[in-house]
């Protein structure tokens, strides 16, 4: 099924929650932090939000930065 | 060094900001760096409390590591909204800091201008209303703008941050009668962010009466960063101490130093 991930559409599997997506794609998970549809969504229910075709997920994470 | 750093800390002189008294005037931004590895060893010869970061969409094709796992733990952390245009997107922005574990302490930052990434001292004026209601310690980054100043003092802000010069540019005070207008008129802490240089100009503004400085690309692109880190800690401390001191008057012609009798050609 096709997602919106930081702009760009995705192929996932059905039945995906936040958490599987960001351990496929390796992601530091530490303090990333993950907004669904435009809400954020809490490091805790990660593994509890299951991912709808169409959803558009914003992942990021802190750099360096003045 | 360490004593003269130690004597200067010791001497009852912190900085309150968002309830905390801070020891160092130095704050530290962490973009730029070669590698995420000198961070912490820029941070520890720095003294500095509070430090920057950005919040950035992941990049899939190249992960990078968080910046925050580079850290020490006590550090104070102040992640800005860059990228944001509108006061919106630094309202989101900081909330999305804000639930990445960040504490609540936000450096407002929105830029439309791409060429020299001056503020929009209006969007920010927005934000910060919108953030400080949401109990945030707003830092304002800002053009030195008196009315605007104002309008950030009556808002809640924590303290102001007035460019010294465009970001990144290691221009120095360009703006300096403008801050020393702001520091004279506004009672909340004046941090001098942006365009600073080298030391000298960090000891010059805290000279004026700055409450600190905020540095980030001087550091980062220096030959030496550690070294130039160092540097800054006790421009910081100097400047501060210079101010404290009371400089004395400036003199168009000349006052002799030396008594101007006894001469031995004299009687």
């Amino acid at each position: 099924m096709q997602i919106v991930v930081n702009g760009v559409a995705q192929e996932i599997i059905p039945e995906c929650t936040v958490f599987q997506l960001l351990e496929d794609e390796a992601v530091t998970l530490k303090a990333a932090v993950v907004e669904l549809n435009g809400r954020i969504l809490k490091q805790e229910q990660w593994q509890s939000t299951v991912i709808h075709p169409g959803d558009s997920l914003e992942i990021l994470v802190f750099l360096g930065g003045g | 060094m360490n004593d003269i750093i130690q004597s200067v800390n010791k001497t009852d002189d912190s900085l309150m900001i968002g309830g905390v008294n801070l020891l160092s005037r130095l704050l530290v931004g962490t973009g730029k760096f070669s590698s995420h590895e000198i961070v912490p060893r820029v941070l520890e010869a720095s003294g500095a409390q509070v430090v920057t970061m950005a919040l950035r969409r992941v990049d899939w094709k190249n992960p990078q590591e968080n910046i925050l796992n580079y850290l020490p733990q006590n550090t104070i952390l102040l992640p800005n909204t860059s990228g944001a245009r509108t006061a919106e997107e630094a309202v989101r922005i900081a909330r999305l800091a804000q639930a990445a574990g960040c504490g609540n302490w936000v450096k407002i930052e929105v830029v439309q201008d791409q060429r020299y990434l001056l503020p929009d001292n209006w969007e920010t004026l927005r934000a910060t209303e919108q953030l400080v209601k949401e109990g945030f310690v707003v830092l304002p980054y800002m053009s030195p703008d008196l009315g605007a100043a104002r309008r950030l003092q009556d808002a809640g802000a924590a303290a102001i941050m007035p460019l010294g010069a465009p970001i990144g540019s290691n221009r120095g005070l360009q703006t300096k009668e403008l801050i020393r207008i702001l520091i004279e008129e506004i009672s909340l802490p004046i941090i001098v962010d942006a365009g600073i240089g080298r030391p000298s100009e960090a000891a010059e503004a805290m000279e004026m009466g700055a409450a600190a400085v905020l540095v980030n690309t001087a550091i980062a692109t220096a030959g030496d960063p550690v070294f130039m880190a160092q540097a800054f800690r006790l421009a910081v401390a100097a400047g501060r101490l210079g101010y404290l001191a009371g400089p004395g008057e400036r003199r168009v012609t000349a006052e002799a130093s030396s008594p101007l009798t006894g001469f031995l050609q004299e009687g």
